[in-house]
């Protein structure tokens, strides 16, 4: 309750009473553990970030603005959030007031011809999937799954996920964006801007839409996100998924331009070739590297479980113990998931006869136990609807991702085997959960066509027990340690270190400026800090825009 | 259980926010993906399971204290259970309905229950009943009704009307109805009549921890005496008491509810239909009888890790997910009635959406409550269904109430009554 | 003057200086309505550190810099310079096609680099790169990817600068930065087969440096070398054409294509601009205009790397059924045009003359973003406007280019005009000037603002003038770059 009173009922007269909070309870719903998954920092056992001030829910960009220009006149920050994911979305430090965008959460429109939406930010990933399917259409989902706002991957954050291969990674689908700035002002751009509609999100001239997000996007420290249209591509699929079986085993069997299918192969380079091969030849809906997120040693066992709405975790041993489970994990070991779908018959005729042939050329298979058709038919409305992701803390309710190569799939090919076996010593020390090493997970196709990959190795840990949750952070330092030494550099365990120290709040300029100075182009981070003085100039935001002064 | 013993749980909750959602899997609108009422109409984060957990963490902790706005928080809980089928699709442990109820039963054990909730409590200790009507009434309904009463006579079967069919005069009927159909059937069946008691499930799920297990020793000592096997109920927060928390105190009773006792006639061609009821009808699950209306599966026994850090339970835990509810009993029974023609909603079985009567929600927030309602009927509306038929009087009496708030013309009907029309 | 060509030979040596450069003949009808002015040199650097020391020296003189890639003749003004004393910066003797890597389809090429030296050199590694429709044989791949000019391949631009990835950009302020993936810029053989390589565009971190150097018309910096994404070289290849009377006709099948992404070369022209481009001198040009069909898809089809011929059989088989739904014929000739013959044509910057000006000498463009389904509306406006300023809408050449995987389409006009005919001259500029005006106010998107299209565009969006200006006053802090283009 330090928010001024005048200051919190100028809040409240914009938003309405109802819509705005500082009970300490509610305060507390707005706090993000660090002691949890995909912050890319810690974990810290028992950290928390911040309290903020007062909780507002806006309404409409007109309050956004309303709010904004009030914050520049009584320099408070604000940090809007549209699905709360992580701790990227939270405060980093006091005197910031939260905005929850979820009242915002309409589709304006479904341009069908054009395929495009035109979405607010509390639109989730499976709601505007829903209604893009009723018109034969569909939208990538970034890989924090389809409870996620749609918005929020594409302006703030990186919208990469197992559908960029054919849908397109939200960096390219974003197209214009409705953007309340730092100051208050807002920019409208490309064609938006112009008064020409939301198809374009570049120009007039040299693009603006580069301010608002490049690589990454800046994570809710620079304005506010109200409105955008985001590009979606054919959905050759019936317009509702025509969902069966028993909680959670749900399942979609879909007409036969559908499959999902697991192909591993004998080799890391074979699994690279087969990459490549993939995208020279165009076909694919969604590539991934998914189930492996369990571990290479428990993965199928896991299937099993997820399949079987009578199993729970307490089957897990038992199923390790079975043979057949036993064969096929080894025959998955180095594997990936591939859904094709046929925009024709005859399409998806060539598509299946060249995917054969890719595993001829590199000597792969298909594993033939994840095509059984409750598994199968599982594992596609899993990698379609992606709405089950909360499966990433599924051990006991903590994650993170360590190492992530990012590049070429030569790049991660290379070490993975590598990475894994350091990750596979460290689980014998009991911290994490002892998964195989590699729990390496990540798209096939880090970009629209592919080209890239990213090796996230998942680790998985207990949020509630002290040692669990330090014995990781000792394995995150030693990733880094390890990173640094081979050369692959600060791995994504460490990602948001310049943004959050171990208190939950922005790090000492120092500490900052030294992760920074390391960087191979400290000069993006003084670029950023020249866009922030321009376009922030009252450093409303916070560090997970990163900035280096000159 | 203490609050307390879910600060593990707390702690390892994700904070995903698909409690929020009915499963992302079912998920065919944006019109109507949202699950959780309490949610999707106060809108701050507080008011989802993932934002409970969360306040019940800072008031363990003693970060924040009690205020309007945590008891509103707390029960504006309807405890329908959404969050927690949704949070299980992917998580095997965490129990987000056990916490919101044991939140509510901190703060009234703290004195920081509704006066809207103290009046019912106070009902019930005088008149035995959550309506505050006269307990010498409670068995009116019954009144030309040839059936033993049980606290004279004995039966293996004892027809529980619960309060609001006792005292509801509109809906009465399904009770009345209900008992006729068991006579038919040669049920050996009796009911308890005025001395018949609340189930107590109501005021558990406002919070009355210690009131719910009095009424429910109560009702089992009497059932005891009058040799009752097996409990029916057309009253689905009654079903769910006595089906999932009785045997917690010891009741060994088979307990039903009509909907599945009129299936199994059916099913062994006891019952047949022969006057065509034409309607297009869609059907809404009770969260007390669909996805709450497990099994009970006794369980006793410890958290155990196994591969380091993978959470599990010594022996194995019961898991209730909404998976195995009584959903295919009334669809079966609308099934078999001629004319009838079903057509499902969008949030149906375990994702349904709640009526709103629940968790003392009617009660204390009575604009909430018709919100809920009215959200449902506009997607019973959506379906192109006459009428809304359920198997709970609750959630008739707030789908009625609420359309005839909303000048609304949708039929509301309880499945008995349709089976009454087409007998 | 002496002085600061003295420094500039200091720079890039006595070669490498020309005084009182002719720029070339310039083809825009603009320059009468915004009137170029000459510059005192023109340089020629030969690598990235040259170029650095240009531009700090432009910066310590207050130096006006125009980059310039490509050849003459040049269309759109902005390589005209429009203050005083500029030098004009000639890239073009930086050539080098630095890299060609079949695994990751990666080119990394220098600015002076054009499709007539880079396509060959692909193919011969099993590449090629998706073109726009008749480049001029000297335009520079990367300063018409800069130019965000359209790509005939809609499927494979997953954004529009596509194929445009990593860069090495100078900025006005002479700091070198690179941008995307450039940091990797697989100066070691070892680097390329580790992956470590200049794949991704955009970035890095959380600004899109290379959107700030895209269609700035040479005012923000200049690039130095470029990573450009490749695609497959078809081993088996084949072009149709859809024909209708009314170009309404053809939006619903094109659309179509797109959705499916079917088609590699896909767009739709009409008669006069089939014709400009099959057409070698203007009387075969005004017979061809009166023989082939008003409006076509021009749409490829091709396969390669595994089972091309099938990809290609499967797909011709889907596309003529689809044509069927919506009344059409897939064909492989209509009459005045070969589908064989016009597919040498495209796979080929255009010989010379340019194409654009084979009938009359000149040509006057007037190009804007849109959708597919606005096009017949703009056309109608273009018509009505060209009846009004006498000129004949039977002339007036329609390229509709689907981009971003069919989300936008680019909408072009060709206007020829008789660049001896003065009066021609001004009916052409009096109707590029009104139907400029008209299609804006209708709702066309002038993305890339060249000369008077700037005034209209920033005039009517202060905020995003006065951020680009800010963006400018960060890269560029002395305005040294190309002064008085865009907003600047």
């Amino acid at each position: 309750m330090t928010l001024a009173r005048n200051v919190y009922k100028a809040l409240e007269d914009i938003v309405g009473p109802e819509n705005i909070s500082d009970d300490p309870a509610v305060l507390d719903s707005y706090r993000y553990s660090l002691a949890h998954t995909a912050i890319h920092i810690g974990p810290y056992y028992d950290t928390f970030t911040p309290r903020g001030e007062a909780v507002l829910l806006p309404g409409s960009t007109e309050e956004v603005q309303a709010i904004v220009k009030l914050c520049n006149k009584y320099k408070i920050k604000f940090k809007a959030s549209s699905t709360f994911w992580s701790a990227q979305g939270y405060p980093s430090g006091e005197n910031t007031i939260q905005l929850d965008m979820r009242r915002m959460d309409r589709i304006l429109e479904i341009d069908e011809k054009n395929m495009f939406a035109v979405i607010e930010p509390g639109v989730i990933g499976a709601t505007l999937q829903a209604e893009a399917m009723k018109l034969g259409l569909n939208t990538h989902l970034p890989g924090s799954g389809c409870s996620c706002s749609i918005l929020a991957g594409a302006t703030s954050y990186f919208g990469s996920g197992p559908s960029n291969l054919y849908g397109g990674w939200h960096y390219d689908n974003l197209l214009a964006l409705e953007w309340v700035m730092p100051t208050g002002e807002i920019l409208r751009t490309g064609s938006l801007g112009a008064g020409c509609g939301w198809f374009c999100g570049e120009g007039p001239g040299p693009s603006m839409k580069g301010v608002a997000r490049g690589f990454l996007g800046a994570k809710g420290a620079m304005g506010v996100f109200t409105k955008c249209a985001i590009k979606l591509f054919a959905w050759p699929g019936p317009q509702t998924l025509p969902v069966e079986g028993t909680i959670p085993a749900y399942r979609v069997s879909l007409p036969d331009n559908f499959k999902a299918y697991t192909v591993a192969f004998p080799s890391w380079r074979a699994w690279a070739d087969a990459a490549h091969m993939i995208w020279d030849a165009g076909i694919g809906y969604l590539a991934h590297r998914q189930f492996n997120m369990f571990g290479r040693d428990l993965k199928f066992a896991m299937i099993k479980i997820l399949t079987d709405p009578t199993k729970t975790l307490g089957d897990l041993e038992e199923l390790l113990e079975d043979p057949e489970v036993q064969k096929v994990t080894q025959e998955s070991m180095r594997d990936f998931q591939i859904v094709l779908a046929g925009m024709t018959r005859r399409d998806m005729a060539w598509q299946e006869k060249v995917l054969d042939e890719i595993l001829r050329r590199t000597g792969g298979w298909k594993v033939e136990a994840m095509n059984e058709p409750e598994i199968h038919d599982w594992a596609l409305l899993y990698l379609i609807r992606l709405g089950h992701k909360n499966l990433n803390l599924v051990y006991a309710g903590g994650y993170d991702g360590c190492f992530g190569f990012l590049g070429a799939p030569d790049y991660g090919t290379t070490y993975v085997e590598e990475a894994a076996e350091f990750k596979r010593e460290w689980e014998k020390r009991g911290a994490i959960v002892e998964a195989g090493g590699d729990c390496m997970m990540g798209p096939i196709g880090g970009q629209g066509g592919g080209g890239t990959c990213l090796w996230e190795n998942f680790t998985c840990f207990d949020p509630h027990d002290k040692d669990s949750v330090e014995g990781t952070l000792e394995f995150f330092d030693a990733c880094t340690e390890l990173g640094l030494k081979r050369g692959w550099g600060v791995g994504m365990e460490k990602w948001n270190a310049a943004a959050r120290g171990p208190d939950g709040r922005t790090p000492p300029k120092e500490e900052r400026d030294r992760i920074h100075l390391a960087a191979p182009q400290p000069s993006v981070f003084r670029y950023q800090h020249r866009v922030k003085e321009a376009l922030n100039p009252n450093d409303l935001g916070d560090a997970y825009y990163e900035t280096l002064e000159d | 259980m203490a609050l307390e013993d879910f600060a593990a749980e707390m702690d390892r909750c994700s904070q995903c926010s698909y409690c929020k959602w009915i499963p992302f899997d079912q998920v065919k609108s944006w019109r109507f993906a949202k699950n959780c009422p309490s949610i999707a109409y106060h809108n701050f984060n507080s008011y989802s399971a993932r934002g409970r957990y969360a306040v019940a963490r800072s008031l363990i902790k003693g970060q924040s204290g009690y205020s309007d706005t945590v008891r509103k928080i707390v029960f504006t809980c309807m405890t329908c259970g959404s969050c927690d089928v949704s949070c299980k699709v992917c998580r095997y442990n965490l129990e987000p309905l056990e916490m919101a109820r044991e939140l509510k039963f901190r703060l009234v054990e703290d004195g920081q229950g509704l006066d809207e909730h103290q009046a019912i409590i106070e009902s019930l200790n005088k008149e035995h009943n959550t309506l505050g009507r006269p307990r010498a009434e409670r068995g009116a309904w019954a009144d030309d009704l040839d059936v033993p009463r049980l606290y004279a006579d004995k039966a293996e079967v004892l027809f529980h009307a619960g309060c609001r069919f006792s005292y509801d005069r509109e809906l009465q009927g399904v009770a009345r109805t209900a008992v006729r159909l068991l006579k038919q059937a040669g049920v050996d069946v009796g009911i308890m009549g005025q001395r018949e008691m609340c189930c107590g499930g109501r005021v558990y799920s406002m919070g009355y921890r210690e009131t719910f297990t009095r009424f429910a020793q109560a009702n089992l000592k009497a059932w005891d005496r009058a040799g009752v096997k097996t409990v029916v109920t057309s009253c689905a927060d009654g079903y769910h008491a006595f089906k999932r928390l009785y045997p917690k105190l010891g009741s060994q009773v088979e307990v039903l509810h009509t909907v599945e006792f009129i299936a199994r006639l059916i099913k062994e061609g006891q019952l047949t239909f022969r006057t065509a009821v034409p309607l297009t009808v869609t059907y809404h699950d009770p969260c007390h009888l669909g996805r709450q209306g497990e099994p009970y599966v006794p369980w006793e026994g410890v958290e155990k890790k196994i591969k380091n850090q993978i959470v599990v339970y010594e022996p194995r835990r019961p898991r209730y997910n909404g998976a195995w509810g009584v959903y295919d009993p009334p669809r079966d029974i609308l099934r078999s009635i001629p004319g009838v023609e079903l057509v499902e909603m969008e949030r149906i079985r375990e994702y349904s959406w709640c009526c709103g009567a629940g968790g003392g929600v009617r009660e204390a927030y009575p604009e909430f409550s018709r919100w809920t309602a009215g959200e449902r009927i506009e997607e019973a509306r959506a379906t192109g269904a006459e009428a809304l038929v359920s198997a709970c009087p609750w959630c008739e009496r707030n789908f009625k109430d609420a359309v005839k708030a909303l000048g609304d013309s949708l039929q509301v009907y309880d499945i008995v009554e349709l089976v009454q029309k087409a007998m | 003057m002496e002085e600061k060509r003295a420094q500039l030979v200091d720079i890039v040596g006595e070669a490498g200086v020309i005084d009182h450069p002719d720029v070339g003949e310039s083809f825009s009808l603009d320059h009468e309505l915004i009137p170029p002015l000459k510059p005192c040199f023109l340089v020629r650097p030969q690598n990235v550190d040259q170029v650095q020391k240009i531009v700090l020296w432009a910066n310590e003189t207050q130096t006006p810099l125009v980059p310039m890639s490509s050849g003459a003749p040049h269309f759109r003004g902005d390589t005209a310079p429009t203050a005083p004393e500029a030098v004009i910066v000639d890239l073009s003797g930086m050539r080098r096609i630095l890299k060609i890597n079949r695994r990751h389809r990666l080119a990394l090429i220098e600015p002076g680099v054009t499709y007539t030296q880079l396509q060959p050199a692909l193919q011969e590694e099993g590449l090629r790169i998706i073109m726009p429709l008749l480049p001029r044989a000297n335009k520079s791949v990367i300063a018409s990817l800069l130019e965000r000019e359209p790509v005939m391949s809609p499927r494979y631009q997953w954004n529009l600068l596509e194929p445009l990835r990593s860069l090495e950009i100078v900025w006005g302020n002479g700091d070198k930065l690179w941008s995307g993936g450039g940091v990797f810029r697989g100066e070691r053989e070892e680097e390329w087969r580790m992956g470590l390589v200049p794949l991704v565009g955009p970035g890095p971190g959380q600004l899109d440096f290379y959107k700030f150097v895209s269609a700035a018309q040479g005012s923000m910096g200049i690039v130095t070398w470029a990573s450009v994404k490749c695609e497959v070289f078809p081993e088996c290849r084949k072009l149709f054409l859809v024909p209708a009377e009314k170009l309404e006709d053809l939006i619903d099948f094109t659309y179509q294509l797109l959705r499916f992404r079917f088609g590699d070369e896909l767009f739709i022209v009409n008669n006069a601009c089939l014709a400009y481009i099959l057409g070698t001198e203007p009387a075969e040009i005004v017979a061809l205009k009166d023989t082939l069909p008003a409006w076509v898809v021009v749409v490829s089809i091709t396969g390669g790397h595994i089972f091309p011929e099938e990809r290609v059989a499967a797909q011709e088989d889907d596309i003529r059924d689809i044509a069927q739904r919506f009344g059409l014929k897939l064909m492989p000739a209509v009459p005045g045009c070969r589908g064989s013959d016009l597919l040498n044509l495209l796979l080929q910057p255009s010989s010379e003359p340019y194409w654009k000006l084979r009938y009359k000498g000149g040509s006057q463009e007037i190009f804007f973003l849109t959708t597919l389904d606005k096009t017949p509306s703009f056309v109608a406006t273009m018509h009505t406007t060209a009846n009004e300023q006498r000129y004949p809408v039977p002339d007036i050449g329609v390229y509709l280019q689907p981009v971003h995987q069919g989300v936008g389409c680019h909408c072009e006009f060709i206007l020829p005009f008789d660049r001896q005919n003065r009066a021609e001259m001004d009916r052409t500029r009096e109707l590029f000037r009104e139907a400029s005006f008209r299609l804006f106010r209708q709702g066309a998107f002038f993305s890339r603002p060249y000369g008077i299209w700037a005034h209209m565009v920033y005039n009517a969006d202060a905020q995003t003038t006065m951020v680009t200006r800010k963006i400018k006053d960060i890269f560029d802090p002395n305005h040294v770059m190309n002064p008085g283009k865009l907003c600047f």
